[in-house]
Protein backbone atom coordinates (compact mmCIF):
# COMPACT_ATOMS: atom_id res chain seq x y z
CA UNK A 1 0.00 0.00 0.00
CA UNK A 2 1.46 2.81 -0.62
CA UNK A 3 0.28 6.94 -0.27
CA UNK A 4 0.93 9.66 -3.35
CA UNK A 5 1.65 13.03 -2.48
CA UNK A 6 -1.95 14.18 -3.12
CA UNK A 7 -3.54 11.47 -0.97
CA UNK A 8 -6.07 13.47 1.59
CA UNK A 9 -6.96 13.17 5.13
CA UNK A 10 -9.06 10.21 4.46
CA UNK A 11 -6.74 8.31 2.19
CA UNK A 12 -4.26 8.26 5.03
CA UNK A 13 -6.75 7.27 7.59
CA UNK A 14 -7.57 4.10 5.43
CA UNK A 15 -3.88 3.25 4.60
CA UNK A 16 -2.77 3.76 8.05
CA UNK A 17 -6.10 1.79 9.70
CA UNK A 18 -5.42 -1.25 6.70
CA UNK A 19 -1.89 -1.62 7.72
CA UNK A 20 -2.27 -1.62 11.65
CA UNK A 21 -5.61 -4.19 11.32
CA UNK A 22 -2.95 -6.42 8.52
CA UNK A 23 -0.26 -6.37 11.72
CA UNK A 24 -3.14 -7.19 14.11
CA UNK A 25 -3.99 -3.71 15.84
CA UNK A 26 -7.26 -2.26 15.91
CA UNK A 27 -7.44 1.36 15.38
CA UNK A 28 -10.19 3.68 15.57
CA UNK A 29 -10.49 6.88 14.35
CA UNK A 30 -11.59 9.48 16.62
CA UNK A 31 -11.84 12.93 17.61
CA UNK A 32 -11.44 16.02 15.02
CA UNK A 33 -10.30 13.74 12.24
CA UNK A 34 -13.30 11.98 12.47
CA UNK A 35 -15.35 14.49 12.07
CA UNK A 36 -13.18 15.50 8.85
CA UNK A 37 -14.64 11.96 7.25
CA UNK A 38 -17.86 12.80 7.70
CA UNK A 39 -18.06 16.60 6.97
CA UNK A 40 -14.74 17.04 4.87
CA UNK A 41 -16.10 20.08 3.47
CA UNK A 42 -16.84 21.53 6.59
CA UNK A 43 -13.99 20.75 8.73
CA UNK A 44 -10.63 19.84 8.24
CA UNK A 45 -7.87 18.65 10.35
CA UNK A 46 -4.17 18.08 9.76
CA UNK A 47 -4.03 15.67 12.93
CA UNK A 48 -5.23 11.82 12.48
CA UNK A 49 -6.09 10.95 15.66
CA UNK A 50 -6.42 6.74 16.18
CA UNK A 51 -7.17 4.97 19.50
CA UNK A 52 -5.72 2.12 19.69
CA UNK A 53 -6.00 -0.70 21.79
CA UNK A 54 -4.58 -0.27 25.35
CA UNK A 55 -0.93 -2.27 24.98
CA UNK A 56 -0.27 -2.19 21.51
CA UNK A 57 3.34 -2.59 21.17
CA UNK A 58 4.97 0.80 19.57
CA UNK A 59 7.90 -1.30 17.72
CA UNK A 60 4.19 -3.60 16.03
CA UNK A 61 2.82 0.27 15.41
CA UNK A 62 6.03 1.75 13.79
CA UNK A 63 6.88 -0.96 11.54
CA UNK A 64 3.07 -0.63 10.38
CA UNK A 65 3.12 2.63 9.62
CA UNK A 66 6.55 2.86 8.07
CA UNK A 67 5.27 0.72 5.07
CA UNK A 68 3.30 3.39 3.92
CA UNK A 69 5.82 6.30 4.80
CA UNK A 70 5.28 7.79 8.52
CA UNK A 71 8.07 7.81 10.80
CA UNK A 72 7.69 8.57 14.40
CA UNK A 73 9.04 11.70 15.43
CA UNK A 74 9.55 12.98 19.31
CA UNK A 75 6.27 13.66 21.36
CA UNK A 76 5.05 10.37 19.67
CA UNK A 77 3.38 11.73 16.20
CA UNK A 78 4.04 10.21 13.16
CA UNK A 79 4.93 12.08 9.86
CA UNK A 80 5.43 11.58 6.24
CA UNK A 81 8.01 13.46 4.38
CA UNK A 82 5.58 14.47 1.32
CA UNK A 83 2.37 14.73 2.87
CA UNK A 84 1.25 17.38 5.83
CA UNK A 85 -0.50 14.98 8.12
CA UNK A 86 0.72 13.83 11.28
CA UNK A 87 -0.91 10.58 13.05
CA UNK A 88 -1.38 10.50 16.82
CA UNK A 89 -2.34 7.83 18.92
CA UNK A 90 -3.57 9.82 22.32
CA UNK A 91 -3.64 7.09 24.86
CA UNK A 92 -6.68 4.92 25.12
CA UNK A 93 -9.22 3.87 26.17
CA UNK A 94 -11.31 5.00 23.48
CA UNK A 95 -14.12 6.87 25.46
CA UNK A 96 -16.38 9.70 25.29
CA UNK A 97 -16.27 11.70 28.61
CA UNK A 98 -16.95 8.87 31.47
CA UNK A 99 -18.08 6.18 29.31
CA UNK A 100 -16.44 3.73 27.34
CA UNK A 101 -16.72 3.25 23.55
CA UNK A 102 -16.98 -0.26 22.51
CA UNK A 103 -18.46 -0.05 19.01
CA UNK A 104 -17.57 1.88 15.94
CA UNK A 105 -18.07 1.60 12.17
CA UNK A 106 -15.93 -0.15 9.60
CA UNK A 107 -15.91 1.93 6.24
CA UNK A 108 -14.12 -0.49 3.42
CA UNK A 109 -12.95 1.07 -0.09
CA UNK A 110 -11.56 -1.95 -2.49
CA UNK A 111 -9.06 -3.44 -0.08
CA UNK A 112 -8.50 -1.15 2.40
CA UNK A 113 -10.13 -0.54 5.48
CA UNK A 114 -11.05 2.30 8.25
CA UNK A 115 -11.85 1.90 11.72
CA UNK A 116 -13.95 5.07 12.36
CA UNK A 117 -16.69 6.72 15.57
CA UNK A 118 -20.14 6.47 14.49
CA UNK A 119 -21.51 9.63 14.02
CA UNK A 120 -23.38 10.03 17.01
CA UNK A 121 -20.37 9.45 18.53
CA UNK A 122 -18.50 12.28 16.75
CA UNK A 123 -21.64 14.14 17.63
CA UNK A 124 -20.82 13.42 21.22
CA UNK A 125 -17.04 14.08 21.09
CA UNK A 126 -17.32 17.45 19.77
CA UNK A 127 -19.77 18.53 21.65
CA UNK A 128 -17.67 17.68 25.25
CA UNK A 129 -15.00 20.03 23.76
CA UNK A 130 -17.36 22.76 23.68
CA UNK A 131 -19.28 21.35 26.84
CA UNK A 132 -16.10 20.71 28.93
CA UNK A 133 -13.60 24.16 27.13
CA UNK A 134 -16.45 26.25 25.49
CA UNK A 135 -14.79 25.54 22.36
CA UNK A 136 -17.26 27.35 19.85
CA UNK A 137 -15.88 25.64 16.42
CA UNK A 138 -16.35 21.98 17.96
CA UNK A 139 -19.89 23.41 18.55
CA UNK A 140 -19.81 24.05 15.01
CA UNK A 141 -18.30 20.95 14.03
CA UNK A 142 -21.00 18.64 15.84
CA UNK A 143 -23.87 20.68 14.70
CA UNK A 144 -22.71 20.28 10.84
CA UNK A 145 -21.97 16.02 11.61
CA UNK A 146 -25.71 15.82 13.07
CA UNK A 147 -27.09 18.13 10.49
CA UNK A 148 -25.14 15.49 7.50
CA UNK A 149 -25.82 12.62 8.43
CA UNK A 150 -29.40 13.14 10.78
CA UNK A 151 -30.29 9.20 10.16
CA UNK A 152 -27.20 7.79 11.82
CA UNK A 153 -27.14 10.24 14.82
CA UNK A 154 -29.23 9.26 17.42
CA UNK A 155 -30.36 12.37 19.51
CA UNK A 156 -32.15 11.07 21.71
CA UNK A 157 -29.34 9.07 22.61
CA UNK A 158 -27.08 12.04 23.21
CA UNK A 159 -29.99 13.53 24.79
CA UNK A 160 -29.55 10.37 27.37
CA UNK A 161 -25.81 10.57 27.53
CA UNK A 162 -25.53 14.73 28.79
CA UNK A 163 -28.27 13.75 31.35
CA UNK A 164 -25.97 10.98 32.69
CA UNK A 165 -22.78 13.00 32.31
CA UNK A 166 -24.40 16.33 34.42
CA UNK A 167 -25.68 13.63 37.18
CA UNK A 168 -22.34 12.04 37.62
CA UNK A 169 -20.64 15.74 37.49
CA UNK A 170 -23.31 18.28 37.88
CA UNK A 171 -20.57 21.22 37.37
CA UNK A 172 -21.47 20.58 33.36
CA UNK A 173 -23.29 23.59 32.52
CA UNK A 174 -26.98 22.67 30.84
CA UNK A 175 -27.44 25.75 29.25
CA UNK A 176 -24.67 24.65 26.51
CA UNK A 177 -26.72 21.34 26.06
CA UNK A 178 -29.76 23.35 25.36
CA UNK A 179 -27.76 25.39 23.17
CA UNK A 180 -26.54 22.34 21.00
CA UNK A 181 -29.66 21.02 20.48
CA UNK A 182 -30.95 24.87 19.91
CA UNK A 183 -28.45 25.30 17.06
CA UNK A 184 -29.66 22.28 14.86
CA UNK A 185 -33.33 23.83 14.51
CA UNK A 186 -31.76 26.89 13.39
CA UNK B 1 10.54 20.93 48.45
CA UNK B 2 11.68 19.30 51.71
CA UNK B 3 14.42 16.06 50.82
CA UNK B 4 13.34 14.32 53.96
CA UNK B 5 9.71 14.17 53.00
CA UNK B 6 8.48 10.76 54.16
CA UNK B 7 5.21 10.14 52.84
CA UNK B 8 4.52 8.24 49.96
CA UNK B 9 4.73 8.78 46.37
CA UNK B 10 1.51 7.60 45.22
CA UNK B 11 1.92 8.93 41.63
CA UNK B 12 5.61 8.06 41.47
CA UNK B 13 7.21 11.13 42.44
CA UNK B 14 6.95 13.83 45.02
CA UNK B 15 7.14 16.06 42.44
CA UNK B 16 4.13 14.20 40.45
CA UNK B 17 1.72 13.94 43.88
CA UNK B 18 2.04 17.96 44.28
CA UNK B 19 1.43 18.92 41.16
CA UNK B 20 -2.15 16.53 40.76
CA UNK B 21 -3.09 17.62 44.10
CA UNK B 22 -2.72 21.46 43.58
CA UNK B 23 -4.43 21.25 40.23
CA UNK B 24 -6.94 19.56 41.98
CA UNK B 25 -7.30 22.11 44.28
CA UNK B 26 -7.36 24.65 41.40
CA UNK B 27 -10.90 25.70 39.69
CA UNK B 28 -9.05 27.74 36.77
CA UNK B 29 -5.75 26.21 36.54
CA UNK B 30 -2.05 27.74 36.74
CA UNK B 31 0.65 28.51 34.41
CA UNK B 32 3.62 25.75 35.43
CA UNK B 33 5.91 28.88 36.74
CA UNK B 34 3.15 29.91 39.28
CA UNK B 35 2.31 25.46 39.76
CA UNK B 36 6.38 25.32 40.55
CA UNK B 37 6.18 28.21 43.07
CA UNK B 38 2.82 26.90 44.88
CA UNK B 39 4.57 23.74 44.99
CA UNK B 40 8.29 24.82 45.86
CA UNK B 41 9.97 23.01 43.30
CA UNK B 42 11.28 24.29 39.83
CA UNK B 43 9.89 25.16 37.17
CA UNK B 44 11.74 22.51 35.03
CA UNK B 45 10.32 20.37 36.95
CA UNK B 46 6.82 20.76 36.86
CA UNK B 47 7.44 21.46 32.90
CA UNK B 48 8.64 17.99 32.89
CA UNK B 49 6.02 16.26 35.13
CA UNK B 50 3.03 18.12 32.75
CA UNK B 51 4.15 17.13 29.97
CA UNK B 52 4.40 12.97 30.71
CA UNK B 53 0.69 13.80 32.25
CA UNK B 54 -0.22 15.90 29.79
CA UNK B 55 0.71 12.28 27.53
CA UNK B 56 -1.11 10.16 29.79
CA UNK B 57 -4.26 12.38 29.09
CA UNK B 58 -4.62 13.46 32.56
CA UNK B 59 -3.62 17.00 32.05
CA UNK B 60 -4.52 19.49 29.97
CA UNK B 61 -3.22 22.64 28.55
CA UNK B 62 -4.00 25.89 26.60
CA UNK B 63 -1.71 28.67 25.39
CA UNK B 64 -2.56 32.30 27.32
CA UNK B 65 -0.19 34.73 25.28
CA UNK B 66 2.94 33.62 25.95
CA UNK B 67 2.73 31.00 28.36
CA UNK B 68 0.24 28.11 29.07
CA UNK B 69 -1.85 27.50 31.82
CA UNK B 70 -2.49 23.63 32.88
CA UNK B 71 -5.40 22.33 33.97
CA UNK B 72 -7.19 18.94 35.01
CA UNK B 73 -8.72 16.98 31.89
CA UNK B 74 -12.47 17.42 32.90
CA UNK B 75 -12.75 15.15 29.90
CA UNK B 76 -10.87 12.47 30.58
CA UNK B 77 -12.84 9.17 31.68
CA UNK B 78 -11.36 8.77 35.38
CA UNK B 79 -11.54 12.35 35.76
CA UNK B 80 -13.97 12.64 38.84
CA UNK B 81 -12.75 9.78 40.31
CA UNK B 82 -9.12 11.18 40.04
CA UNK B 83 -9.61 14.56 41.79
CA UNK B 84 -11.95 13.20 44.55
CA UNK B 85 -8.67 11.14 45.40
CA UNK B 86 -6.39 14.05 45.20
CA UNK B 87 -9.16 16.20 47.11
CA UNK B 88 -8.23 13.93 50.51
CA UNK B 89 -4.42 13.28 49.62
CA UNK B 90 -4.18 17.21 50.10
CA UNK B 91 -5.32 16.44 53.87
CA UNK B 92 -1.65 14.64 53.99
CA UNK B 93 -0.30 17.83 52.19
CA UNK B 94 -1.11 21.13 54.46
CA UNK B 95 0.64 23.34 52.98
CA UNK B 96 -0.15 22.86 49.25
CA UNK B 97 -3.65 23.36 50.36
CA UNK B 98 -2.75 26.47 52.63
CA UNK B 99 -1.01 27.88 49.60
CA UNK B 100 -4.00 27.04 47.45
CA UNK B 101 -6.36 28.54 50.04
CA UNK B 102 -4.10 31.49 49.90
CA UNK B 103 -3.99 31.98 45.80
CA UNK B 104 -6.49 34.26 44.26
CA UNK B 105 -7.98 32.63 40.96
CA UNK B 106 -11.11 35.42 40.74
CA UNK B 107 -10.64 38.25 39.16
CA UNK B 108 -9.40 41.66 40.48
CA UNK B 109 -9.95 45.09 39.19
CA UNK B 110 -6.91 47.20 38.08
CA UNK B 111 -5.74 49.60 40.91
CA UNK B 112 -7.79 48.15 43.31
CA UNK B 113 -6.15 48.72 46.61
CA UNK B 114 -4.72 45.26 48.74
Amino acid sequence: MTLSTGATLVDVAFAACTVLDRAGETAVLCGGSAAAFYVPDRYQSFDVDFVVEVGAAPHVVDRALASIGYVREREGYYRHAGLPYALAFPIGPLAIGREEVTAWRTERRDAALLHVYAPTDVVRDRFLHYWAWGDRTALDVATAVARARPEAVDLAAIRAWTDREMASDPSYDASRVARFFASLRE
Amino acid sequence: MRRDDLRPAVFGTATRDRVLIRLALSENGLHVRELARQIDSSANAVHRVVIALERAGVVVSRPVGTTRIVLLNRRWYGALELRALLERLAVAYPEVADRARGYRERPRRIGKPL
